[in-house]
């Protein structure tokens, strides 16, 4: 039946529907929807009309519908038939079957009942039995028990008896190991009956037993005795509550002698590098020095080692004790870095410290020595850094003072160029030497070294921004520049002053030098073998920024050579203060000769000079300059405005003629002037002169002359002529500021009228003859 | 820097050193300023900005003796002005009024007040009390320093007292200072001196060589700027005369004359021998900064205290003024007789954190 299912889809469907229905409780439950009598599907539901299912059917189809729904249905009743045909004749099968099996049920059970009876006869007699024999054997072994208990107890007396000879014996035989396991196992025993029974073997035992602790002891402290040996002893004397404490106390103080020799022998390193400067012999005792050293330090890495393994729980103090002793090494090491040594001694003293740091760490890696000597030569190397730049700081400025001690001298012929190589070379050639210094730092493959890396160019680039910080500080406190140590100078200042002002122009082309050469010479090797570091982080950027040092000694270079001119011009402003303040200008008499002002205004300049010639270069083009502030550019400016002036001054006809050629000279100087100082010889004096006729125009402007009082600045001015120009890069300047200086005296005068001119040359003459007389060698 | 197309400027018939703020004008912005020419007839020009801002008026013109070498306005009546002038040989100090119709005149002459006629030596200022009305005045010559009480209705000045500067100290000039009544700086080669007027005994002295001319902070007490020959400007604390608080660069020749403003906090002007007037900035309220200031620190990190440099002119520029009325301008004279107002406000916005 259910084979044939898929032809038959819709049959088995309702079979499987009806039988369902049929064993289903509650029949009503199945036709839950209550359908629609009205309709021609509700013939499957139990409240089928058939009366009513007809009338519809009738009303609703034609003849041949009908006829066709005739013949379906009869199909569809013959169907069900069959159907419940089948429902019935499956439903018998299962009761059939059923009633089979109860029935072989009663078969079987029927026999059963006999063999219960049998086995529970046969368990009762096996009890029985058993129970017999139980009691028949239960007062023997009860004896056999109580004698073997007398047995023990007799053994155990027995050993405790035997225990003060078996303890010698194991004395002789150095069994201290089955001699303390048999005393600790008789221990109890005397515990509970040594004051009674036993006692003489108590004491005899203790006797051994303190024999024992002593040869154990001794054991222990004996430094021939293999570690595990000692080791054992230890542990047996702690098993004999021997106060193990105080023993691990004494090892640590003889570990901690130890210690004292290890410190020494650091000291014996360092003075045996201090020697290895002399390269030939250093070497030699060097290694001997560092070999012994490491001896030392091995037999205290193995003492430790041992120590360890003797207390195990000890490793607290160890750790403490051998991080002591790297710390005194870089105690030493700092202190040996305050000194003046080279990173080649610094290395040497490392590597020894790493060796020892390695040999250590080998018997205590829980001591993370390599982390923390880390840590300490970051410190130690950073301070040999910082102390190296400080002590090339120190040199340069030895070189610059000697500059003021040697030229007090005057000794030599040319005591600032001597002093500008000689700096010059400080500050490069030290520069340098840091830098190779440096580099054995950073080219060793000492492990410590390598790790430390980028530190260690950090803190040299930090080190030479810093330095360079420093000696522009430097700088302007030698220059006096810095009010602050003005007063601290101020008696250097006083008795030196010439000598400073030549320092101070020695500086000026120092800092030009150090910006110009040194710097990029430094950024170079940097950049070849310091790059890299960053440690101090990338935001940071790197730590050695050559363009902001340029800029700074650019601006030093700038403002020093202006404060050598300033000091030069200040010297002339005295001079000519006191010149103009003194005399009643207004009562001057007939101007005689030339005044002696000039010539001491001429002896300044030339000192200048002087000074000048040994620091700076000489100017380029000297001849195309001059022609150059008379050129084009110049003068079309001028004339630009020149015409602009001209056109106003024509409207404002009632000015004075004065100010009119006043105005137009005027725009000349306006260009001419002051103009940027630069480092060339020419510059410099040029400078010096202008700014020094320009006070003197100032000065003559605050005063009111008669007659013979501008004829006798009109005099000085003519003689000056000659010799300044000779000095001179821009003649057309000085020419308009002398010019200016009688101008300006004309205006002050009461009653300006010239010398004659024969009368001009002939004193000019009879000065310069004079001159010629005292200066019979000077061009 | 650029070129001069942002001042003002108006031109004098001769050369000429000072020029004076008229204070007491409170109506307009007006300037008092005199000739110094040894053998023409000087003048005294009243100077008006007019309401515009755009022009300078001449208000009135007035012949005046002799060459002036100083120029004072009276701080409390606009039409009092001191002078001091000399003619080649002697020297004399003079108060003035200007004549109260003077603008109907044809050439109006000035009326003499008083006289200080008790120097014997060269004068170099007059300094009136500049916070207010007061009835002293101060004249100082080469050597001495006079106190003298100036009443304007009678028209007399009287020399209350009188106190030597010492041996070897010749005076060059002096400021009086607008927070104490009492209390006066005189300038001089080697140093600034500083006095009581009550005891006319000297109180403090800043060991300085070269000052040509020194101000008092309008607005802060124990400020004092000084300006020197060769050496630039110095912004002392007077409590503290050691060293400067503050170095300011100065000019290429000689700074000749400073100028606090009277408004905006350390804002100085400086006029130079080397044609130029400077602006500059340096505040010194935060002075504790300045003072640990190191030079090493890159020079971006501090801001130029240079906020101007006025380049268009054409000789030393002697004479220098602030308006007290509209503080942001000044007046400036060059010694060819050139008077340019300019007003500072482009650069006051930026840095001075003034609207």
């Amino acid at each position: 039946m259910e084979t044939d299912d898929v032809p038959l889809d819709d049959k088995a469907k309702r079979m499987r529907d009806l039988l369902s229905s049929f064993y289903a409780p509650d029949p009503s439950s199945t036709d839950n929807a209550p359908s629609n009598p009205g309709t021609l599907d509700a013939i499957n539901t139990t409240s089928f009309d058939a009366d009513q299912y007809m009338n519809l059917l009738i009303q609703k189809s034609n003849l041949e519908a009908l006829l066709q729904r005739h013949v379906e249905m009869a199909a569809e009743i013959k169907n069900i038939d069959t159907d419940l045909q089948m429902l019935v004749y499956e439903n018998y099968n299962k009761f059939i079957s059923a009633t089979d099996a109860i029935k072989r049920m009663k078969t079987n059970i029927v026999g059963m009942e006999a063999n219960m009876e049998q086995l529970l006869d046969k368990i009762m007699s096996v009890q029985s039995k058993s129970d017999g024999v139980n009691t028949s054997l239960f007062e023997k072994r009860e004896r056999v028990e109580k004698l073997h208990r007398t047995r023990n107890l007799l053994r155990k007396v027995q050993f405790i008896y035997d225990l003060p000879a078996r303890l010698e014996k194991c004395i002789e035989a150095e069994a201290y190991v089955d001699a303390v396991k048999f005393y600790t196992g008789a221990m109890p025993i005397f515990k509970a009956y040594g004051d009674s029974s036993f006692q003489d073997c108590k004491q005899a035992s203790e006797e051994a037993i303190a024999v024992i602790v002593k040869n154990l002891q001794g054991k222990l402290f004996s430094d021939s005795e293999s570690i595990q040996a000692r080791a054992e002893a230890a542990v047996l004397l702690k098993q004999l509550d021997f106060p193990v404490d105080s023993l691990q106390v004494k090892l640590l103080e003889k570990l901690e002698q130890s210690l004292g020799d290890l410190q020494l022998k650091t000291n014996d390193i360092e003075n045996a590098s201090m020697k290895s400067n002399d390269p030939k012999q250093g070497k030699v005792s060097d290694s001997v020095h560092i070999s012994a050293h490491e001896g030392s330090v091995r037999g205290f890495a193995e003492a430790i080692s041992a120590y360890r393994v003797i207390f195990p729980e000890s490793e607290e103090q160890l750790i403490k004790l051998v991080q002591d002793v790297v710390v005194k090494h870089f105690e030493t090491t700092e202190q040996y870095v305050k000194g003046r040594i080279s990173s080649a001694n610094l290395l040497c003293v490392l590597r020894t410290i790493w060796t020892d740091v390695l040999l250590l760490d080998e018997v205590l890696s829980e001591a993370v020595l390599p982390v923390f000597s880390l840590e300490a030569a970051q410190i130690a190397l950073k301070q040999h850094v910082a102390s190296t730049f400080n002590y090339l700081l120190q040199d340069i400025s030895d070189a610059l003072v000697r500059v003021n001690a040697s030229s007090k001298e005057a000794a030599e012929e040319h005591p600032l160029q001597v002093a500008l190589e000689a700096s010059k070379k400080a500050v490069l050639q030290g520069s340098m030497d840091v830098l190779l210094d440096f580099r054995q730092l950073l080219d060793d493959d000492l492990h410590l070294l390598v790790q430390l890396r980028d530190f260690i160019i950090d803190w040299v680039q930090e080190g030479f921004q810093d330095f360079f910080r420093a000696l522009y500080d430097r700088f302007l406190l030698l220059s006096g520049r810095n009010s602050s140590s003005r007063q601290d100078q101020g008696l250097t200042g006083a008795h030196g002053e010439k000598v400073l002002a030549g320092l101070v122009l020695v500086l000026a082309q120092l800092s030009v030098f150090i910006e110009q050469t040194v710097i990029p010479r430094i950024t170079e090797e940097i950049a070849a073998s310091f790059s890299g570091g960053g440690a101090r982080g990338y935001e940071n950027g790197p730590a050695f920024v050559p363009g902001v040092i340029c800029r700074i000694f650019r601006s030093a270079g700038e403002r020093l050579l202006h404060h050598y001119i300033n000091m030069r011009t200040q010297k002339v402003s005295t001079l000519l203060r006191k010149r103009f303040t003194t005399p009643n200008w207004v009562k001057h008499k007939e101007p005689r000769e030339v005044h002696m002002f000039v010539d001491l205004f001429l002896q300044e300049l030339k000192e200048s000079a002087s000074e000048v010639k040994q620091i700076l270069p000489q100017g380029l083009a000297r001849k195309h300059r001059r022609s150059d502030s008379n050129g084009s550019t110049a003068s079309s400016r001028s004339n630009q405005l020149r015409d602009d002036k001209m056109t106003r001054s024509n409207t404002q006809r009632a000015r004075s003629q004065l100010l009119e050629t006043h105005l137009a000279k005027l725009f000349k100087q306006k260009v001419e002037i002051f103009t940027k100082v630069e480092y060339t010889q020419e510059s410099v004096v040029t400078t010096t002169v202008k700014l020094c006729l320009k006070s003197l125009q100032e000065f003559v402007r605050l005063q009111t002359f008669n007659r013979s009082g501008f004829q006798q600045i009109q005099l000085d001015i003519q003689f000056l002529r000659t010799p300044l120009k000779e000095t001179v890069e821009d003649e057309a300047a000085v020419d308009f500021l002398l010019d200016e200086v009688i101008v300006a005296a004309s205006e002050r005068c009461l009653d300006p009228i010239p010398l004659e001119p024969p009368i001009l040359d002939r004193l000019i003459q009879a000065k310069l003859a004079k001159w010629k007389e005292q200066n019979p060698i000077s061009p | 820097m650029q070129g001069g197309s942002s001042g003002i400027g108006y031109g004098l018939k001769y050369q000429a050193r000072c020029i004076s703020d008229v204070k007491a004008d409170t109506d307009h912005t007006s300037f008092l300023t005199g000739t110094l020419s040894l053998r023409e007839e000087n003048e005294v020009h009243l100077i008006r900005l007019s309401s515009g801002g755009t022009e300078l008026i001449c208000e009135g013109l007035f012949s005046h003796p002799n060459e002036i070498w100083d120029l004072a306005s009276c701080p409390f009546d606009q039409r009092i002005f001191s002078t001091v002038f000399s003619t080649g040989e002697s020297y004399g100090a003079a108060i003035w009024q200007i004549p109260e119709l003077y603008g109907q005149l044809n050439s109006p002459q000035l009326e003499r007040i008083a006289s200080l006629d008790a120097h014997a030596r060269k004068i170099n200022c007059v300094l009136w009390w500049p916070s207010g009305r007061h009835d002293k005045l101060i004249s100082i010559d080469d050597e001495n320093l006079f106190l003298w009480t100036l009443d304007c209705s009678k028209k007399t000045a009287q020399v209350q007292s009188k106190q030597s500067s010492g041996m070897l100290h010749y005076l060059s000039g002096g400021a009086w200072d607008p927070h104490d009544i009492n209390a006066v700086a005189t300038t001089c080669e080697s140093s600034v001196q500083f006095w009581d007027l009550r005891t006319m005994k000297k109180t403090n002295a800043v060991e300085r060589a070269h000052i040509r001319n020194a101000n008092y902070d309008m607005k802060n007490n124990h400020i004092l700027v000084t300006a020197e020959d060769e050496s630039g400007i110095h912004i002392w604390d007077l409590r503290k005369p050691k060293s400067p608080v503050k170095e300011l660069p100065g000019h290429t020749h000689w700074t000749w004359a400073v100028s606090c403003n009277p408004e905006y906090d350390g804002l100085i002007l400086s006029a130079g021998t080397d044609s130029t007037v400077n602006l500059w900035l340096a505040p010194t309220s935060a002075e504790e900064e300045a003072t640990s200031e190191s030079i090493a620190e890159p020079p971006a990190q501090h801001a130029d205290p240079l906020l101007n440099s006025y380049s268009d002119y054409e000789d030393s520029v002697y004479g220098l003024a602030w308006s007290s009325r509209e503080p942001w301008m000044f007046a400036s004279l060059s010694y060819d007789g050139r008077v340019v107002v300019e007003s500072v406000r482009p650069f006051l916005s930026r840095r001075v954190g003034v609207s």
